[in-house]
């Protein structure tokens, strides 16, 4: 045997030796191939609220809902009694668009002069240009078939009432800023704890009084600094490269970011207590981390999700990043607007290191016995 | 006594790694557990670390209970592994500063006990070198430094010297001695029998996870490690002539060397050079055997010291 063959046949032989390195290696390709499909493999692969207030309530608005609410479409409605209350659940995207039917409407649909007004979220490009195509579509041709007339409804678009119309790179940087928040700081995080007991200098620190909880922040807190680093960068080469037309609003920003990391890197310390060896630990948090953008909305919308997983979504605290991150540079979202993000992502950073510390514990227990 | 243990047994699966063991330690002692690979010293130093748990029995340190203040305990330790537990990337100086901050160790101290490691350890020429640059000495030096940067008065040091060469060996040797000037109390394990001659007030043998002796090494020696005996080297055609002169002699012999056991081997060493020459047989070598721990372990175990070792 030569020497390249015997390096590949000792690597392949170590890698049948750790069960933690073949799950992964395993996992990732299942998980990936399952979430394409749950989300690519449906024929509308595209589901989304839409607010409606119907002013006419008469038995053909009532007709043209039920069509935009059909099981077969990407909508599902929800009903407002007045402008104000949906627009509101538009501000705080709830709903992505708003049709309403003025008073009358059914009595102009006779003189083929009916309007409908549309509210379109204009802050997400891509999700604004599927509502409102699905909308009017739906009101043509729905329209038509129903009741056989020849001339469409015209739709009245209002223009965006949140945020500034944007373009696709304005729509893409809050993502790219959730980033590092999953990967960067995950990935440096991971390394932490299995580099020093791989090292064996973990033994040094175990020796001293140092409590665990110690030793996890301090990992923390150099991740964060790491982590902190690929965010200015990032920041800093997308004003230079793309000039986005964002808001900037770093006091806000600032709480959004740092606790964001810390949700990452307390994800990555978690799994580096549980990996027994460094490439178990990589597979894992690189297997982690890519499930997670697609729930998190930071490269494609979450309407794209079917809807059991949005609410997986939810769930998820890097969601709130991405999306308070949207809401401060897009929608010029105040600090109020903020409250539940920033408290569910700095709620879900304590007790994921809180499981940090007990495992971290737990381990050091197993290594005692 | 700074180190009191009391039955203390520790077991992996059925395999009993030490098995009810008792010494003591006094302040400013150097105590050595001395055994093959195997014997369960490891484990026991382990264990008075903190980093493993025992089944049964008792350890306190300067009077604290090593399982209830286990903080306490570990904070009055300073443990020195077989490996060097440095940080490649990281100088001397910086490797220093992040074991001074997990005894949370002031700025003041800090300094004053990096000039306590440059003067006594000697690592103040090096002190600004990564680690990665540094020879193994150097390293094990650092690495020495690091574990007791808090200034302990006990000191752990598992197999210090293992894989030194002579000189290294020696040098640190004298510098575990030097510590003791300083009061530390220095525990030590060793499977090099010189070694714990060399360095250590008392000596504890160990054998499959057990004390099988325990006392001064010259009182170990004295009283299992055999009699005193005189060898002498001659020519191979006078081993025979040798042999009959000296047949009145408690005697063992191979083909050129032969041992006489005697009782007052400084006494009879010069009579039997003379009585040798007298009678034309010139000794090559003639020298004075004392019993050593490697003796005693013989005695002990049946098999020597560094047999069956990987």
């Amino acid at each position: 045997m030569n020497s390249i063959i015997g390096i590949a046949v000792k690597d392949v032989r170590t890698f049948f030796r750790e069960r933690g390195t073949i799950f992964w290696t395993i996992a990732f390709p299942v998980m990936i191939l399952l979430l394409f499909t749950a989300i690519f493999g449906r024929d509308i692969p595209f589901s989304a609220n839409i607010g409606v207030v119907d002013n006419d309530g008469t038995a053909v608005t009532a007709a043209i809902i039920a069509g935009l609410n059909s099981s077969s479409g990407p909508f599902v409605v929800k009903f407002f009694t007045n402008q104000t209350e949906a627009l509101t659940e538009l501000n705080a995207t709830n709903i992505r668009a708003l049709v309403k039917f003025p008073t009358y409407f059914t009595q102009s649909l006779v003189f083929r002069n009916a309007t409908v007004s549309l509210v379109v979220d204009e802050t997400n490009p891509e999700v604004a240009e599927l509502v409102s195509n699905g909308v009017r579509s739906v009101l043509s041709e729905y329209y038509k078939h129903a009741f056989n007339y020849t001339d469409p409804i015209t739709v009245v678009e209002e223009a965006a009432v949140f945020g500034q119309k944007i373009g696709y790179k304005e729509n893409i940087v809050p993502g790219m800023l959730t980033y590092p928040l999953l990967f960067s700081s995950m990935v440096v995080s991971t390394g932490a704890i299995v580099f020093e007991r791989e090292k064996g200098t973990l033994k040094k620190i175990r020796a001293s009084p140092t409590p665990p909880i110690n030793m996890l922040i301090g990992k923390a807190l150099a991740a964060l600094f790491q982590t902190s680093i690929s965010i200015v960068i990032m920041s800093v080469l997308a004003v230079i490269l793309l000039g986005p037309n964002l808001n900037w609003n770093i006091p806000l920003l600032v709480p959004v970011l740092f606790f964001g990391s810390m949700n990452g890197i307390a994800l990555g310390l978690i799994i580096s207590c549980i990996g027994r060896s460094p490439q178990e630990a990589s597979n894992a948090a690189t297997t982690v981390a890519i499930v997670l953008q697609f729930f998190t909305g930071m490269y494609f919308p979450i309407d794209y999700l079917p809807t059991y997983m949005q609410q997986i979504g939810r769930f998820i605290p890097m969601t709130y990043a991405a999306q308070a991150l949207r809401d401060i540079m897009i929608r010029n979202a105040t600090l109020s607007d903020l409250l539940l993000p920033i408290g569910t992502l700095a709620g879900a950073s304590v007790l994921l290191l809180g499981i940090g510390v007990v495992l971290y514990n737990r381990w050091v227990q197993s290594e005692r016995d | 006594m700074i180190i009191e243990v009391e039955g203390l047994a520790k077991h992996y699966g059925k395999v009993a790694a030490v098995d009810g063991v008792s010494f003591s330690v006094e302040e400013s002692e150097t105590f050595g557990l001395l055994g093959p690979n195997g014997a369960g010293k490891t484990t026991l130093m382990e264990i008075l670390c903190g980093l493993r748990r025992l089944d049964q029995g008792r350890v306190t340190v300067s009077g604290f209970d090593l399982m209830k203040d286990s903080r306490k305990v570990r904070s009055m330790i300073g443990f020195c592994p077989q490996e060097t537990l440095l940080y490649d990337l990281l100088s001397v100086r910086e490797n220093l500063s992040f074991s001074a901050s997990l005894y949370s160790l002031d700025r003041r101290k800090f300094e004053e006990r990096v000039e306590f490691s440059s003067k006594v350890l000697d690592v103040g020429e090096f002190l600004d070198r990564r680690v990665r640059q540094l020879s193994g000495g150097m390293k094990r030096r650092a690495n020495l430094a690091a574990s007791i940067i808090h200034d302990p008065p006990i000191i752990i040091l598992d197999e210090p010297t293992v894989g030194f060469d002579p000189t290294i060996k020696r040098e640190f040797w004298d510098l575990i001695k030097s510590l003791k000037k300083y009061g530390k109390t220095v525990l030590l394990s060793t499977h090099d029998m010189h070694e714990a001659d060399e360095i250590c007030d008392r000596v504890a043998i160990m054998e499959k996870g057990k004390i099988a002796a325990l006392d001064h090494p010259h009182i170990l020696k004295k009283t299992m490690g055999g009699e005193t005996s005189i060898r002498i080297k001659v020519k191979g055609p006078h081993v025979k002539k040798a042999l009959a002169l000296l047949r009145e002699c408690k005697i063992t012999s191979s083909d050129d060397e032969i041992q006489v056991i005697v009782d007052d081997p400084w006494r009879k060493m010069t009579e039997l050079s003379a009585r040798l020459n007298a009678e034309g047989i010139f000794a090559e070598k003639i020298e004075i055997v004392e019993p050593s721990l490697e003796d005693v372990f013989v005695k002990l175990s049946g098999r020597k010291l560094t047999e069956g070792e990987s």
